[in-house]
């Protein structure tokens, strides 16, 4: 009766994850509709070439690592802050208000996130600029959106707006789990405010802290291509060009799909060679590890 | 414990976190002042915290325009069937792999944790999709979406903490497996049901992907995929503005009271956005817990 329970689950796992697996060969393979995953002529890697030989295929995959690796570094670290510093508050009102608040945007789409940016950043008219020009920051208007010298700046702000509630849920949870009784023993021994953060709260959230970063490094190779999508133009055509956007534009709108199937292949073989890595350097300097 | 003074760092901690949380709410409330305020007056801009001339308008036209309508029944109907299926069958599923008795247990957890770190990307998904006929069908929204490996750990961590006693009367009692799903299992899940519906209810809301580009008919289109192509629409908009303006064409008549497309717009966001900022903060305790489980285990 269980097995019969798990038939749904089981069925659709082999549908949408290990159907697409066999259809991996496609990157192999002259993929043509009629033929099917292993019915299309051989080609073997001459995909592969295809992509390394194209003269933006460097700047492609250096764009996609210096995104996700601000994410990752800058991204990463902002719910720790976060936490850290509602974790100061005694006011629980307060505290609370600003934790809901702060989940709020992780709730809203991509779509959304972005209109809101072309209202509120808009270079005639829009408050942020409006602000900054009235109390005398700025002389002239940015142009925030659609301009190569903001581009990162836009990407990780908006990413970090996004998701800094959400991912500082854990951390405030691993912080309040910490035992009260080394707070007071850190403060008999004289330590003040930041040596108690310190000594006592970043310590107490270092495993999850190291188990999240191994799971984050899974998408160096990946810089989020709803965001991207949606926030790339032409006008920043020459650092906004990732992978994943390469591919679902190769892929799906001209249709070259055993090129663009070979380009996502090498992206999920560098993040699975990075997950491992990442997991047996962890699991050797800290005793932490996913697997 | 006593209470403690105020330090330079307490009030720069107020500070910055209040600060943070008006960044959290303002653009909603940007949002909103705009689609309650008249459109030909939005355009004089210096709009900030409440309407000027306050209208119902442009709700009024979003609501009566086909278009959005048949885009907000496919966003609800999507939503209410795929958390529903979702949830149903992932719970069912969890409850089987929570019995530490099943033979092939963590051959079958195993089965369903490998796609997570390896996965074969879009393409081949894409063709699955077609070769299922999938694409282009309302189907597209649902059966893709129904299992997520983080989901089914969420739940069945929680099952595993349900008493086996509870499990075991009932049998005595004559009850079967599917009977004791759900009469005991079920009603006792609740905080973790609440949970991954939210998280799968806001994926399903918030999917803007699947209508762009895996749906081609004009009435499978969900609002978020509609607000998608207003954004590509409103950008070559703001830039003809731009350029009129710059040519020093363009004089707005204030006395002119009506809709634009922007005031729309705003509207159109609005009810994108209210119906999931009205539902979370209820349901914020059952989540804290469930993202805990998550990423623990996960």
């Amino acid at each position: 009766m269980f097995y019969l329970f798990m038939l749904p689950g089981l069925v659709w796992f082999f549908l949408f994850s290990y159907v697409p697996l066999y259809g991996i060969q496609v990157a192999f393979r002259d993929f043509q509709f009629s033929g099917g995953f292993s019915g299309s002529p051989w080609a073997g890697l001459k995909y592969f070439h295809q992509f390394f030989d194209y003269y933006q295929s460097s700047r492609l995959i250096r764009n996609t690592i210096l995104i996700s690796a601000l994410k990752l570094l800058i991204g990463f670290m902002m719910p720790i802050i976060l936490a850290v510093l509602l974790n100061e508050v005694r006011n629980v009102k307060f505290k609370k208000t600003v934790q809901t608040l702060s989940y709020l945007p992780y709730f809203v789409s991509w779509v959304v996130v972005v209109t809101l940016m072309q209202r509120l950043l808009a270079q005639y008219g829009g408050p942020v600029n409006n602000l900054l020009e009235s109390i005398g920051m700025v002389k002239d208007p940015i142009q925030f959106l659609n301009n190569t010298s903001w581009f990162y700046q836009m990407i990780l702000g908006s990413d970090i707006w996004k998701n800094i509630g959400w991912n500082s849920i854990i951390y405030i949870a691993a912080i309040a789990g910490i035992d009260q009784q080394q707070y007071e023993a850190a403060k008999i021994d004289g330590a003040g405010r930041f040596k108690q953060i310190w000594h006592v709260t970043l310590p107490g959230i270092r495993n999850i802290a190291v188990i999240l970063f191994i799971l984050a490094t899974g998408s160096l190779m990946s810089a989020g291509y709803e965001q991207l999508l949606l926030l790339s133009g032409p006008a920043t055509a020459s650092i906004d060009s990732v992978l994943d956007v390469h591919v679902i534009n190769a892929g799906l709108n001209e249709g070259r799909l055993s090129y663009a199937a070979a380009v996502g292949l090498f992206q999920s073989v560098i993040a699975l060679v990075l997950i491992l890595t990442v997991n047996r350097v962890a699991r050797k300097v800290s005793d932490v590890s996913l697997f | 414990m006593k209470k403690r003074r105020f330090s330079p760092f307490d009030i720069l901690n107020y500070l910055i976190l209040a600060l943070l949380g008006f960044s959290m709410i303002y653009p909603f409330i940007y949002i909103l002042v705009y689609s309650f305020n008249d459109g030909k007056d939005s355009m004089l801009g210096a709009l900030y915290f409440y309407p000027r001339k306050f209208t119902f308008d442009n709700y009024a036209q979003v609501f009566d325009n086909p278009k959005i309508w048949q885009a907000y029944k496919i966003t609800l109907f999507r939503t209410v069937l795929g958390t529903f299926l979702s949830v149903f069958l992932s719970t069912l599923m969890a409850y089987a792999l929570s019995k530490k008795s099943l033979p092939g247990r963590t051959f079958f957890t195993f089965y369903i944790f490998l796609p997570t770190i390896f996965s074969a990307g879009f393409i081949p998904y894409f063709i699955t999709l077609q070769k299922l006929h999938l694409i282009n069908t309302f189907w597209v929204f649902v059966i893709p979406a129904l299992f997520s490996f983080l989901h089914i750990v969420i739940i069945r961590t929680f099952l595993q903490g349900i008493p086996e006693e509870l499990e075991e009367s009932a049998r005595i009692d004559g009850y079967g497996d599917f009977q004791i799903f759900a009469r005991i299992i079920l009603p006792l899940s609740g905080p973790v049901l609440a949970t991954i519906s939210l998280f799968v209810g806001v994926a399903h809301w918030n999917d803007w992907f699947t209508g762009a580009y895996y749906v081609s008919d004009k009435n499978l289109i969900p609002v978020q995929t509609l607000l998608q192509q207003m954004l590509t629409e409103a950008e070559a908009l703001s830039n003809s503005m731009q350029q009129a303006s710059q040519n020093g064409g363009q004089t707005i008549n204030a006395n002119v009271a009506g809709s634009t497309p922007e005031s729309l717009r705003m509207a159109l966001l609005v009810i994108a956005v209210f119906p999931i900022l009205c539902v979370y903060p209820f349901l914020q305790r059952f989540f804290v817990k469930g993202t805990m489980i998550g990423s623990v285990k996960g």
